[in-house]
């Protein structure tokens, strides 16, 4: 597998060794890393090659599986009172879907719509409104192995070990979402690939810097800094990250530094709270903060001096995780893409949220959770001009339909309210599947059964809602626009 | 600008129309150079304007005794090699006489539909001059204007006939060639021409065809006194496109074009990919341009200097921060670091090395090839290479392999010539990484040439420095690359007055330049003693 | 010129220290290369290209062993019987650069053009089969043609640079009418026209040739020489350029079959599957007939929607919905998926080898070139993205190579294309995709 071998990559043959000197007697260090991996720290408990839908140790049915075929649709689709036999029949196979020129899509769509709406009533769009749908199940991580932190230092609380032995290791998340099948064994879960290849192919770019005065491999008064470079990663020959290239460090929101102490090789840097740090992902526009509370970082250094891995966490507020796994494109994308079930994975989070709790209610708002890190050796530098994070104009109009839908979902979950879908941001496959069903010929039921979040015009465009005397966003005065939503890309 | 050159140009026609200079009874062609691509490039840029895209395939160069430029006296024109540049002229030409460049023809025709001689012989006469470097003859140009009229009558496009026209001097070898002429001088000396004086001043020092002030001096004869040579060899020498001259000339001393066929392996040297070959060459013309005219050094400190320029690419190379203050900053490297001038730039160290492991015997070769221009023979054909690349058996460096490998005699001889530079550089990788260690030991970079010792990189770097040889060279090689020579065949004498110069100003590179093209030697030759005496190429019968 | 050991050809083969000596004055005269057909006219060389949407599977193509002899993998198995005239290209790397990595954009479009594009579903140059066309197909009818098995004239991966592709024709009635219907050119008629932009470099040459008296006056004998070998090679281009002036003979032995039926074209398999090879034959014969030397046929666009009847993913859905097979390692029914795709690239390939022309086929005379988007459509991977070629080009290309990229950029490719249909090309590419060194061991 091309990119799994990524990290390990600095392989040095037998030819050749390159040992720089080490410094032995007590004077100022410092030492860089590009990460080269970065993702959720879930622990993959099956055999080494395996797949994400192997049964295991972690997930003992392997991955958990939603929207994968007919009879898991007719599953989900089933709790919606409201639907009645011949619509579930439908949406399952739509009739005459052979006659339409794009079969494949046609079936995608019309699942994604259906999917979006399974409130208790008719109307309700339930990726923005998760509570108004029946919890569906996620399969929970059963082992009690996980990496991570014991973020409360109560080794009681958390329910897992770490692979040293650590007791108390507090990451919820993994609990939650461990066995959720695109993130479920990082060489082989869909997303979790994707989110990897696309930072090494210059998504974004995320660099640590460490240093002290005493000795690179053990320093009482160390330092660690943390942020993105706007530099994008170079790969070598072999399409491995290249060691020994230079990034320059910004000191945006999501830089941080860290006081740290370094044992034998192994840097734990103090508890803070809040440590922030950049976000995993696979679009541009979910590049952004993830604000660890409670946060640390903890990085071992390979015996060489060189490559280093290791896990930086604390507790997220858990409407941010879910609104950027969610939202990324929209909810049903990746529910009949990915099979996750966003729904799901509201409820296993809001059963597992562990820490910050509201101070008026009391709930918890946050959960336990970690990212893996695997860097490689980096001179990490300070601008000489000031430098900023590449932020393209394309990306802001989807980091804007993004916000939005993240807003309504956001609303609805504090107020219980039912929020409706913000148009124009694709969001319940809107209107990509009153497009995509334009020749099929039972496409009139469709058209009238299904609820959609708004309504289209002769012309097959979304109609806005007019302008309010203070626009929420950059709108030409009469003309309808459009946020950039899903349909601007793939699956 | 344009404008001023079109006057300029006119004005020189005006005079030079009566008798072309080289025409003159008695002249000799004593040389016949090809266009390099960077040459004609630069050629076509001058005359036409940057706008003008060339794109197309060039023949392979070959070096020749440690020069490129040395080849072009000696090679022709292939079937291929003319396709190439018949497509490009082509190409060039619908270029300039496109709407979109009408500003490049000086006149206007009567009818845009019709022929028009006066305006045609204009266009040629103006361009015939910049492209063939000296005025055309009224013969030549009426042939232009006649094919132009052919042309012209077959589209009904007046621009078409200047198309066809343009191309083929394009494809002539009066473009493509440079042609030497010389004229007697008194005695039994010859002497170059003015208008092949222009040619070779310009091409060595500024890489490009004669402006028009070049050769006005030209067609005044300014340029065949020494007040009226100094005085444009001053202004060549004052210009930033000095530079351009001079990279063409290190990019050809330095065998920089060796990249364009290094490859590294890719499992062993990862790190080796992209844009490294390319800004390891740009490293090592920045910071001998730097030293040579920008700061008007000491040229033997190019052996010694461990200031350079990197870009980020070398940076992971050579392990250093690299501040993103522009694509280029300057860097010096620390005392201790063991780097010393050029020979131990990425390029030097990675150009003459094998793509898995590094070779102290082609980099010896190398550097005393093009440093102190002592060529080495290539090995017998039945060597066996098998001790020397196994990095499986008892001896773990490639020293102690290559070592033991060249204690036969009939080895030896060759090998204790050349491999001492190579070994003391063994204290860089193959892609010019810094080692100490190879295979788990440690590395002895000591070395012995002609009784003299020395160790690792600086130690070799200030060999260089002090052997009186190098500076030598260096004089041997300009004056080779400016007159077509061999380097190998240059006779001391030769550049005598050259080198003293270069010597006395303190090894200053504008000295030698200087000193070189205002030495007697440098347009002047001996008139042959037989009609064929001048070159030595082997005769074929001619049909 | 004394020759003497130190006179060396030196760097010409990549990276080795192969050093040769050689007689100066025949260094670098070279063969065209091109076949004489059975009448001693000279055949053109024509150019070709495949697209299939969403790669192969990187466990089940990509051959063990490089260089000839290759071991023929699962997924290369349809090929097989074509193994001699082909070249396939492993571990080919897209290098992006700046630009953003534009899922199932990216990928095809650097292989056409060398260069990242800067913009989803824009090229950011002129596509090679266009650069080819510009020198190949001047004197044949029509400079280029396209069509889509899919049904869908915008998948068409030809473009003269920017948005706008050139329209494909959609079903193999509308390719067979616009190759074969009216104004359809028979060179054996005795209304064939010589394209008039040849005859007027001819008197361009003429003119060069012209300067040799004026020119060889106070040479030297050894520079003599050499101005012979200059003129020698202007008379050469003028000999080519005669012969371009004469009728092309048709020596393919061909006969224009009646029209093909109106019939179903869409994604789903056993259409593309019977409009694949039709279009394959037509394109082929249209270039035997020289209506055209420069093809090109997609089956898909690059997140390729064919589809099996009854599976309601279809191939693109599948590709991101479908496990990773516990037991294999690999997602097995998009490995079925990919086998179509080289199953439809054999039955092009077929189609071309079998029109027999001269003393070869047209395929003998051509190079087909079949690429893709990606090479791990699951995650939009570009590294490795397949690349075949297929055809000797006239003899200027050799085949029955794997070559392993190493992570060599796949402007490589195009560079190599080229260079075998006789472009006078020095590099190709840009930003690190910037590339002056083809195959030289596949080039004759």
């Amino acid at each position: 597998m091309i990119l799994r071998s990524v990290l390990l990559g600095s392989t040095i043959a037998a030819g050749v060794a390159v040992l720089l000197a080490q410094p032995a007697a007590a004077a100022p260090w410092k030492r860089g890393f590009v990460v080269g991996e970065y993702g959720f720290a879930f622990r993959y408990g099956g055999r080494a090659g395996g797949s994400e839908t192997e049964p295991a140790a972690d997930c003992a049915r392997g991955s958990a599986t939603h929207f994968n075929d007919e009879g898991e649709m007719r599953k989900a689709l089933g709790r919606q009172p409201w639907r009645s036999k011949q619509e579930i029949d439908y949406i399952v196979a739509p009739p005459e879907i052979d006659k339409a020129r794009l079969p494949t899509y046609v079936r995608f769509y019309v699942w994604g719509r259906a999917v979006s709406y399974r409130g208790w009533r008719k109307g309700i769009e339930t990726y923005i409104n998760p509570f108004a749908a029946h919890d569906p199940g996620q399969p929970e991580v059963v082992s009690r192995i996980s990496d991570g932190f014991n973020l409360d230092g109560n080794q009681k609380t958390g329910g897992f070990i770490s692979p040293d032995g650590e007791r108390g290791v507090d990451n919820a998340l993994y609990r939650a979402w461990g066995c959720d099948a695109p993130f479920r064994n990082p060489a082989s879960g869909t997303l979790d690939l994707r989110e990897n290849t696309q930072m090494q192919e210059g998504l974004y770019t995320v660099v640590i810097r460490i240093s002290g005065n005493q000795d690179p491999m053990n320093d009482n008064d160390a330092t660690v800094e943390i942020g993105y470079s706007p530099d994008k990663i170079v790969r070598d020959a072999r399409a491995n990250v290249a060691p020994d290239y230079s990034y320059r460090m910004v000191k945006s929101e999501q830089y941080t530094k860290l006081k740290a102490r370094i044992v034998n090789g192994v840097v734990e840097t103090e508890q803070v709270g809040e440590l922030h740090v950049p976000r995993i992902g696979w679009f541009p526009d979910q590049m952004g903060d993830a604000d660890f509370h409670k946060g640390k970082l903890k990085l071992k250094i390979d015996a060489d001096g060189r490559n280093a891995s290791g896990f930086v966490g604390g507790y997220r507020n858990w409407l941010d995780l879910l609104s950027e796994n969610t939202f990324a494109q929209t909810g049903a994308e990746q529910g009949i893409r990915d099979h996750e079930d966003a729904v799901g994975l509201y409820y296993a989070l809001k059963r597992n949220a562990d820490g910050m709790p509201d101070p008026k209610t009391g709930r918890n708002t946050g959960i336990s959770m970690a990212y893996r890190i695997k860097a490689v050796p980096a001179h990490v530098v300070d601008p000489a001009t000031p430098a900023q994070v590449r932020r393209p104009a394309e990306d802001e109009k989807r980091r804007k339909g993004f916000e939005m839908v993240k807003a309504a979902m956001v609303k609805a979950v504090s107020t219980r309210i039912v929020q409706e879908v913000p148009l124009g941001t694709g969001e319940a496959q809107f209107p990509a599947m009153e497009r995509t069903i334009a020749d099929l010929p039972s496409k009139d039921f469709f058209l009238q059964h299904f609820d959609a979040p708004g309504k289209l015009d002769e012309n097959g465009k979304v109609i806005m809602p007019k302008p309010k005397s203070e626009p929420q966003r950059q709108v030409k005065n009469g003309v309808a626009t459009t946020v950039a939503s899903a349909e601007d890309d793939d699956q | 600008m344009r404008k001023k050159v079109l006057l300029a140009v006119a004005a020189l026609l005006a005079a030079s129309a009566a008798i072309p200079a080289w025409a003159a009874a008695g002249g000799q062609v004593t040389g016949l150079r090809r266009l390099s691509e960077q040459e004609y490039r630069n050629s076509i840029a001058d005359v036409f304007g940057k706008d003008i895209t060339v794109s197309g395939m060039f023949e392979p160069q070959v070096r020749m005794g440690g020069l490129v430029a040395t080849s072009t006296a000696v090679l022709s024109v292939t079937p291929v090699g003319f396709d190439s540049f018949s497509k490009m002229a082509d190409s060039i030409a619908l270029q300039v006489t496109s709407d979109k460049h009408r500003k490049l023809v000086p006149c206007a025709p009567a009818s845009a539909k019709e022929a028009d001689d006066a305006c045609a012989a204009q266009f040629f006469s103006h361009y015939g001059l910049l492209l063939f470097r000296r005025p055309l003859t009224a013969d030549e140009v009426k042939a232009r204007v006649n094919l132009a009229r052919v042309m012209t009558k077959s589209g009904s496009d007046f621009y078409a006939g200047l198309r066809y026209g343009l191309a083929e001097m394009l494809q002539s070898p009066n473009f493509l060639f440079r042609k030497e002429v010389a004229v007697p001088a008194g005695g039994k000396t010859l002497t170059l021409d003015p208008y092949s004086r222009a040619t070779r001043l310009s091409y060595l020092m500024w890489d490009t065809t004669p402006d028009s002030d070049l050769l006005q001096a030209a067609q005044t004869g300014e340029l065949n006194t020494a007040p009226g040579l100094e005085k444009q060899v001053m202004r060549l020498l004052a210009s930033p496109r000095l530079d351009n001259g001079m990279r063409a000339f290190f990019t050809d001393m330095l065998e920089l074009d060796t990249f364009d066929n290094v490859s590294k392996d890719p499992l062993i040297y990862a790190k080796w990919s992209g844009p490294m070959a390319s800004s390891a060459k740009e490293e090592t013309l920045r910071s001998t341009i730097d030293l040579a005219l920008h700061q008007n050094g000491d040229m033997r400190d190019l052996m010694t200097t461990r200031k350079t320029f990197i870009n980020r690419s070398l940076a992971a190379i050579y392990d250093v921060d690299f501040t993103f203050d522009g694509d280029w900053m300057p860097y010096e490297f620390p005392k201790d670091s063991g780097r010393s001038g050029v020979v131990t730039q990425v390029s030097m160290l990675s150009m003459f090395s094998h793509p898995g492991q590094s070779s102290p015997t082609k980099r010896g070769v190398a550097l005393m090839d093009i440093f102190l221009c002592e060529p080495t023979p290539t090995p017998p054909a039945n060597v066996d290479f098998s001790a020397v690349n196994d990095t499986h058996g008892p001896l773990k460096t490639v020293r102690e392999r290559l070592l033991a490998h060249a204690t036969t005699p009939t080895c030896a001889s060759c090998h204790n010539h050349s491999d001492p530079i190579g070994l003391s550089l063994e204290g860089f990788d193959t892609i010019g990484q810094r080692r100490l260690t190879e295979n788990g030991q440690s590395i002895d970079l000591s070395a012995t040439i002609k009784g003299k010792s020395f160790k690792d990189g600086a130690g070799l770097g200030q060999f260089l420095h002090d052997d009186p040889k190098y500076p030598a060279c260096l004089a041997r090689k300009l004056y080779a690359y400016g007159t077509g020579v061999n380097s190998e065949d240059v006779e001391t004498s030769a550049f005598k007055t050259t080198y003293k110069s270069f010597v006395d100003s303190g090894y200053r590179m504008r000295a030698l330049i200087k000193g070189l093209v205002e030495s007697p030697e440098f347009f002047n030759m001996p008139a042959p003693a037989a009609a064929d005496a001048s070159d030595g190429k082997t005769k074929l019968a001619l049909h | 010129m004394k020759l003497h050991r130190r006179t060396l050809l030196r760097g010409m083969f990549q990276g080795s220290a192969a050093v040769m000596g050689v007689p100066f004055l025949d260094c670098f005269l070279d063969g065209k290369g091109q076949a004489l057909a059975a009448t001693g006219q000279r055949l053109p060389t024509r150019f070709s290209t495949f697209f299939f949407g969403l790669g192969l599977t990187t466990k089940l193509w990509v051959p063990q062993k490089a260089g000839l002899d290759y071991d023929i993998t699962t997924q290369l198995k349809p090929l097989e019987p074509f193994k001699k005239k082909m070249n396939v290209f492993s571990g080919m790397r897209v290098m992006v650069d700046d630009n953003p990595n534009f899922q199932h954009w990216s990928g095809n479009a650097a292989i056409v053009t060398g260069i990242a594009p800067t913009r989803a579903s824009q090229f950011d140059s002129k596509t090679i089969d266009q650069t080819v066309a510009d020198v190949i197909s001047r004197g044949a009818r029509f400079k280029t043609v396209a069509a889509a098995a899919s049904g869908d004239p915008k998948h068409c991966y030809s473009s003269l640079g920017g948005a706008n592709t050139l329209p494909a024709e959609p079903t193999p009635l509308s390719l067979y009418t616009r190759l074969f219907g009216p104004g359809f050119q028979d060179p054996s008629k005795a209304d064939w026209k010589p394209d008039p932009q040849v005859m007027l470099q001819q008197s361009v040459l003429s003119a060069v040739a012209d300067e040799r008296k004026d020119f060889m006056k106070n040479l030297g004998s050894g520079d003599r020489d050499r101005m012979d070998q200059y003129f020698t090679s202007v008379r050469e281009s003028e000999l080519q350029i005669a012969a371009e002036l004469q009728r092309p003979e048709v020596v393919a032995k061909v006969a224009i079959p009646s029209a093909p039926d109106d019939m179903v074209v869409n994604y789903a398999l056993p259409n593309v599957r019977q409009v694949t090879p039709l279009m394959a034959k037509l394109g082929a014969l249209a270039m035997a007939t020289d209506q055209t030397r420069v093809f090109n046929l997609a089956i898909s666009e690059p997140g390729s929607n064919i589809y099996v009847p009854g599976d309601p993913l279809g191939y693109h859905i599948t590709t991101h919905m479908e496990a990773i097979d516990l037991n294999l390692g690999y997602q097995p029914r998009v490995a079925e998926y990919n086998i179509y795709s080289m199953e439809l690239l054999a039955a092009t390939i077929k189609e071309m080898d079998s029109i027999p022309e001269g003393d070869g086929t047209l395929l003998d005379h051509s190079l087909l070139m079949a690429y893709s988007d990606q090479s791990y459509a699951k995650i939009h991977a570009v590294d490795g993205i397949p690349i075949m070629l297929a055809g000797n080009a006239n003899g200027r290309m050799k085949t029955g190579f794997h070559i392993a990229g190493g992570g060599n950029p796949v402007s490589r490719v195009g560079l190599t294309v080229q260079k075998a249909l006789g472009l006078a090309a020095d590099g190709w590419g840009k930003g690190s995709m910037e590339t002056k060194s083809a195959y030289a061991e596949l080039l004759a």
